[in-house]
C-alpha cells in the first residue's frame, strides 16, 4: 500500500471533514433536486478541489495523481450519488490533461473559472455512434485561418447543463484527417456556451446531482489556443486523459463500496434474526469478507495506477505499462463494487431498498463506471493487447 | 506581538481498547485528530493577529503529533514545535506543565499562550492554570473571544454560569479557551497545506528545553491510575412502542413500579 | 506528609447563596473523614460572607476558615489562588475538595501547581483506601472510569463533580471553631479586573448543574413557541430545561441550558430527552443521569441505547399526555 505523505494525510483529512459536513447530510436530497448545490461548489473551490491537477499559476493546486485519488476517495465515502465524485474527477482528470497540452492562453483563460467553481470543465468524447471506441466518432474539426470550425455531436456526456448555462466547456476529440483514421484526430476545448451548441438532456439512472445530456455541434467557430497539443496527435493525448480518469474511478467505486460494506456491516450487527445479530450468519459474514478482500485490492491497485500516472510523469514510467494497470484497476471496479454494494442493500432488508437509503445511491453512482470513461470490456481488450502484442488481437 | 498554542491531539474515538496489564488504554494505531478546544484557540488566534505578529504551535508527543502540528501550519501557524522524548512519555498534567512551561521559557518571549479549556480524551483542564502558574502569569479560563488586544492590555469574554463576564488583564497571559456553541472548526484548504510544509518545524527534546527532568513523565508524574475500568452496564432499556395514550399508561406504571416518581 | 490533616472543602457562593454542591462535597468529607479520624473544615472566601458560618453549624463541621475581604466579592484566579496557597501552607491540610464548576476547575490547578501536588478533576466517587484518596472519574468520553491516587504528595486535591454525591444532612447544631484569615491584597498589584458582566440567563431559569430532574429538548422541538411543551412538563416536576446543541444553536433556547460535551455535563436523577436523536457529544453529557427517559419519533435514534424507558412517537402529543399524567399523579402523593 502506498505511504502517504504528510501533505496527503492533511488533505485527506480535510477533504474527509468537508464531505462528511457539508456534502453526506444532503447528498440524497441533491439527487432529486438534481443539482449539487452552489455552496458545496464553493466549498470545493474554496479547498483547492476544482481542477485541483492544475498548476498554482492558473489557480490550480498542481496535485499529482495520487493526491487527486486521495481526494476522489474521501468524497466517494461522503458522496452516496457520487454526483460530486463525477464533478470533481472529470475536473481533476481533463484538468490534467489542459494542463499538460493546453495553450498559456487556454489555461489562463479557463482554469481561475474551472478552480473558483464558476465554470464546469467537462469531457465530450462519447458520439451515439462511439464511445470508448473513439475514432468511430463522426466530429469533424477544420482549419479556417487562424480559427477552427467543428460540427458534429456529442452523447451521453456529463456537466452538460452546468457548462452551458454557468459557462465552460468540454474537452473534446474530432477527425481534423478523417482518411488517416486515429492518426488523423485532434483534440480541443470546446465552450459549451459558443453560438452553434444546441444542448439536449437525458436522465440517467443514478449520480442525478449533475446533468446529463448532449450537444449538437453546428459551425462552431473556436480560436487555435485551445487545441490540445498538435493537430492530428489527438488520439494519443486523449487516452492520457482517459487514463487518469479511470485511475480515480477505479478509487472512487472501491471507496464507495467499502463505505456500502460499512453500512451493511453495522446494520447486520445490530440487526436480531432468530435471536441472533444478523452478521453471525455464515452467509452474511463470508460475503463480507469476500467483499472486503476484493475491494481493498481494487483501491491499492487503482493507487498503483495513479502512481503509475505520476512516474511517467516524472519520466520515470512507461505509457503502456499504465495504460495496462489502469485497464486492471477499471476492469473489475464497477462489477465489484455493484456486487459489494448490492449486498449491502440486502442485509439491510427492505430500509434498503427504499430511497431513503444511501446504498441505493451509491450503487445506481457506481453502476454506471463500467460504461463511463472506458468499458469494462475495452479494459480487458488493453490488458490483452499489452500481455500478446498487437498481432495477436482483434482490433487495431 | 507573539502567541502561541498549545495544542493536543487526542484519539479520534473514545471508544479505546485498554491494555489490561498497565491501567491505560491502548493508543498505538488509534487514528487521532486535533482536540477541538485546541482548534478553536488557535482560530482565536489567527483572528487577532496583526500584520508583524508570529504564532507558534507547540505540542508534546511523537511523530503521530507531527500531523496535527502540520495542521496547526495549516490554519494559520508560523511555526510548529514538536516536544519528543523518551522522558517525556506517560506524563501527566503535573508533568505535562513543567515540559510545556520548560519549553515556553525556552521560546522566552510571548505575549498570549493559548491553550484549550480541556481535551476531548481525558478532559481534566488542568494544563492551562498549571502552566500559568509555573510562569507566574495571569490566567483566563472559559474564554469564548477575545474582544480586544493591545501592547500590554486584552480584553475578553468568557462563559460563566449567569451568561458571560469581560475580563481585563495584563499581557503576558495564558488564556484557556472554549468555543461557543456556533462555532464550526475550519477545514485547511489544499493551498495552505501545501504552504505548510515550506513552513519552519522544530523538534525539541529534554536536554533542549533544559528545566528539571525530574519534574518529566513518567517519573515526574504525581498521579497514579490504580484502575481502569468500563463503567457498570445500563440495563437494557425498555422502549414502548404503542399508541400514545396506551403508551403513557405503560411508563406510568413503570416509573411507579421502579419508584422513579 | 506525615504532618498533613484534615479535610478541606471549598464554598462556592452565587448570587449571594451557599452553592448547593457544597453541601454535597461535604457529606462526602464527612464519611472520609470518619474513615480517616480527621476533622472536617470549610474554607470561605467572600466579601460578605461571615453571615454563611451560621449555615455551616448544622453540618458537624469542625472548623471554618473565613477570608472576608470586600475585594474578594469578585471571583479572580489571582486573589483566590494566592490567599489558597497561603493558607494550606500554614494549616497543611491533606485534602482538599472542590466542586467541579467553572470556577473550581479554573481555581484547583493553580493552587495544585503552586503547591507541586496532584489533582484530579470532576471525580464522581472518593474514597478513602490505605491512607490515600481514591478519586474516581470518567475518561474518555465516558467509555472508562479511572480509579486515581496522589501517592506521593499532599494535600491530595480533587474537583467534584456537582449532583452525584449525597447531600449532607442537616444535624445538630456545633460550634465550628472559626479563623479568621488577615486578608493583604493591595488592588493595584492585580493583573486582571472584571469590567462588565451580562446575564443571559433569566434568574428564574433552575440551573442544569444542580437540577435533580432535567426534561431536554432537540432539535426535534422545532421551534422557540415549541419549548413551551417542554417548559410544562418541567413546571409539573419542578426541573431544570436542557437542550441539545442542536436546539441551542437554532436559538431556541439559551446556550446555559446546553447539554453535553461543549455544553455542561450533568447527571440528574432523572433526565427526560424530548425530540434529542442523541448525538455522542449529546450522549456524553447526560449518559450518567440516573434514570433517562426518552421521547422521540424515530424508533433507531441512538437515545433509546442508553434509557431507561423510551417511548417512540411524537413528543408533541406524548410530552402533553405525560404532563398530565405526572400531573395527576403528583397531586394524589
Amino acid at each position: 500500500m502506498i505511504e502517504f505523505t504528510e501533505e496527503q494525510k492533511l488533505i485527506k483529512q480535510s477533504v474527509s471533514e468537508f464531505a462528511q459536513r457539508k456534502i453526506a447530510p444532503i447528498a440524497l436530497e441533491m439527487e432529486k433536486n438534481k443539482e449539487i448545490p452552489q455552496d458545496v461548489i464553493k466549498g470545493m473551490a474554496e479547498l483547492g478541489l476544482l481542477a485541483c491537477t492544475a498548476d498554482p499559476a492558473y489557480g490550480g493546486s498542481g496535485l499529482n495523481a495520487v493526491t487527486a485519488g486521495v481526494i476522489a476517495e474521501e468524497l466517494a465515502k461522503g458522496d452516496c450519488t457520487g454526483s460530486t465524485c463525477v464533478f470533481y474527477l472529470v475536473q481533476a482528470a481533463w484538468g490534467f490533461l489542459l494542463n499538460k497540452y493546453g495553450t498559456e492562453e487556454a489555461k489562463k483563460e479557463i482554469f481561475p473559472k474551472a478552480t473558483a467553481g464558476d465554470w464546469f470543465l467537462g469531457i465530450a468524447t462519447t458520439e451515439s455512434g462511439g464511445g470508448t471506441d473513439v475514432v468511430g466518432g463522426k466530429t469533424n474539426i477544420k482549419k479556417d485561418g487562424d480559427f477552427f470550425i467543428v460540427n458534429g455531436e456529442k452523447m451521453y456526456i456529463s456537466g452538460v447543463r452546468e457548462a452551458a448555462t454557468n459557462g465552460g466547456g468540454h474537452i473534446t476529440i474530432a477527425h481534423q484527417t478523417p482518411e488517416l483514421g486515429s492518426r488523423g484526430m485532434t483534440v480541443f476545448y470546446l465552450p459549451l456556451t459558443a453560438e452553434g451548441i444546441t444542448p439536449t438532456y437525458i436522465e440517467d439512472l443514478g449520480r442525478e446531482g449533475i446533468s446529463c445530456g448532449g450537444f449538437s455541434i453546428d459551425n462552431v467557430k473556436i480560436p487555435k489556443h485551445y487545441i490540445l497539443g498538435e493537430e492530428n496527435k489527438g488520439f494519443y493525448i486523449i487516452h492520457e486523459g482517459y487514463e487518469y480518469a479511470r485511475a480515480l474511478i477505479a478509487v472512487i467505486c472501491a471507496a464507495a463500496g467499502l463505505k456500502s460494506l460499512e453500512n451493511g456491516m453495522n446494520y447486520a450487527k445490530e440487526r436480531k434474526v432468530f435471536g441472533q445479530p444478523l452478521a453471525k450468519f455464515q452467509e452474511i459474514n463470508f460475503r463480507l469478507a469476500e467483499h472486503y478482500t476484493k475491494l481493498e485490492m481494487l483501491k491499492r491497485l487503482g493507487y498503483e495506477a495513479l502512481r503509475a500516472i505520476d512516474l511517467e510523469q516524472e519520466g520515470k514510467g512507461n505509457r503502456f505499462e499504465t495504460s495496462k494497470i489502469v485497464a486492471m484497476a477499471k476492469m473489475f471496479a464497477s462489477d465489484w463494487a455493484c456486487e459489494a454494494i448490492n449486498d449491502a442493500l440486502q442485509w439491510q432488508g427492505a430500509f434498503g431498498y427504499s430511497r431513503e437509503c444511501p446504498d441505493q445511491a451509491a450503487w445506481r453512482a457506481v453502476r454506471s463506471f463500467s460504461l463511463a470513461e472506458g468499458t469494462r470490456e475495452v479494459m480487458k481488450m488493453i490488458v490483452a493487447r499489452e500481455l500478446l502484442g498487437k498481432e495477436l488481437i482483434s482490433y487495431k | 506581538m507573539r502567541f502561541i498554542v498549545c495544542v493536543k491531539q487526542v484519539p479520534e474515538s473514545n471508544d479505546l481498547k485498554i491494555d489490561p496489564n498497565a491501567n491505560r488504554v491502548l493508543k498505538k494505531g488509534v487514528s487521532t485528530i486535533i482536540n477541538f478546544f485546541d482548534q478553536f484557540v488557535l482560530e482565536e488566534a489567527s483572528k487577532i493577529r496583526k500584520e508583524g505578529d508570529e504564532i507558534i504551535a507547540i505540542s508534546m508527543g511523537d511523530s503521530e503529533t507531527k500531523s496535527t502540528l502540520m495542521r496547526c501550519l495549516a490554519l494559520g501557524a508560523d511555526k510548529a514545535i514538536l516536544l519528543n522524548d523518551e522522558k517525556f512519555l506517560e506524563s501527566d498534567t503535573f508533568g505535562t506543565s513543567n515540559i510545556l512551561a520548560a519549553a515556553l521559557k525556552k521560546i522566552g518571549d510571548y505575549d498570549i499562550i493559548f491553550c484549550g479549556n480541556s481535551s476531548l480524551d481525558t478532559g481534566s483542564g488542568q494544563v492551562g492554570p498549571e502552566i500559568a502558574e509555573r510562569l507566574d502569569l495571569p490566567q483566563v479560563t472559559y474564554t469564548e473571544s477575545i474582544e480586544n488586544v493591545e501592547i500590554g492590555k486584552i480584553k475578553i469574554k468568557v462563559q460563566t454560569d449567569e451568561g458571560y463576564s469581560i475580563i481585563e488583564s495584563e499581557l503576558p497571559l495564558v488564556i484557556a479557551g472554549i468555543p461557543p456553541s456556533y462555532y464550526q472548526p475550519s477545514i485547511p484548504p489544499l493551498p495552505k497545506i501545501i504552504a505548510a510544509q515550506k513552513k519552519p518545524f522544530e523538534v525539541w527534546n529534554a536536554e533542549d528545553i533544559k528545566g528539571d527532568k525530574s519534574k518529566f513523565g513518567s517519573a515526574g508524574s504525581l498521579i497514579k491510575i490504580i484502575k481502569l475500568y468500563k463503567p457498570p452496564k445500563r440495563e437494557q432499556g425498555i422502549v414502548i412502542t404503542d399508541e400514545p395514550k396506551a403508551a403513557i399508561e405503560k411508563l406510568m406504571e413503570l416509573l411507579n413500579k421502579d419508584k422513579v416518581i | 506528609m506525615a504532618d498533613n490533616k484534615d479535610i478541606w472543602v471549598f464554598i462556592e457562593f452565587k448570587k449571594n447563596s451557599i452553592r448547593g454542591v457544597s453541601f454535597e462535597i461535604i457529606g462526602k468529607a464527612k464519611e472520609l473523614a470518619k474513615k480517616s479520624n480527621e476533622k472536617v473544615c470549610v474554607v470561605l472566601l467572600g466579601s460578605n460572607v461571615s453571615k454563611f458560618c451560621e449555615d455551616f453549624s448544622y453540618h458537624g463541621i469542625d472548623r471554618i476558615y473565613l477570608c472576608e475581604d470586600s475585594i474578594l466579592g469578585e471571583y479572580l484566579t489571582e486573589t483566590f489562588s494566592s490567599i489558597l496557597i497561603n493558607l494550606i501552607k500554614e494549616y497543611i491540610p491533606s485534602i482538599l475538595l472542590f466542586p467541579a464548576t467553572k470556577l473550581g476547575r479554573d481555581l484547583a490547578p493553580r493552587i495544585a501547581a503552586a503547591l507541586e501536588t496532584g489533582l484530579t478533576a470532576d471525580c464522581i466517587e472518593l474514597d478513602i483506601q490505605d491512607g490515600n484518596l481514591v478519586q474516581t472519574r470518567t475518561v474518555y468520553g465516558g467509555n472508562y472510569l479511572a480509579d486515581i491516587i496522589c501517592p506521593k504528595n499532599r494535600p491530595q486535591m480533587a474537583t467534584v463533580r456537582p449532583n452525584v454525591m449525597e447531600r449532607s444532612e442537616a444535624l445538630e447544631k456545633n460550634q465550628p471553631e472559626i479563623i479568621n484569615v488577615p486578608i493583604d491584597i493591595d488592588p493595584n498589584q492585580l493583573k486582571t479586573k472584571v469590567t462588565e458582566k451580562i446575564e443571559t440567563t433569566v434568574i428564574d431559569i433552575k440551573p442544569i448543574d444542580e437540577a435533580d430532574v432535567i426534561v431536554s429538548g432537540g432539535r426535534g422541538i422545532g421551534s422557540k413557541e415549541n419549548f413551551k411543551i417542554i417548559d410544562e412538563l418541567a413546571g409539573v416536576l419542578n426541573a431544570a430545561v436542557g437542550a441539545s446543541r442542536a436546539a441551542v444553536d437554532a436559538g431556541w433556547i439559551s446556550k446555559s441550558c446546553q447539554v453535553g460535551q461543549s455544553g455542561t455535563v450533568v447527571c440528574p436523577n432523572i433526565y427526560i430527552a424530548c425530540g434529542i436523536s442523541g448525538t455522542t457529544q449529546h450522549l456524553v453529557g447526560m449518559k450518567s443521569s440516573k434514570k433517562i427517559i426518552a421521547i422521540n419519533k424515530d424508533p433507531n435514534a441512538p437515545i433509546f441505547d442508553v434509557c431507561d424507558y423510551g417511548i417512540v412517537g411524537d413528543y408533541k402529543v406524548i410530552v402533553p399526555l405525560l404532563t398530565e399524567a405526572l400531573k395527576e399523579k403528583l397531586s394524589q402523593d
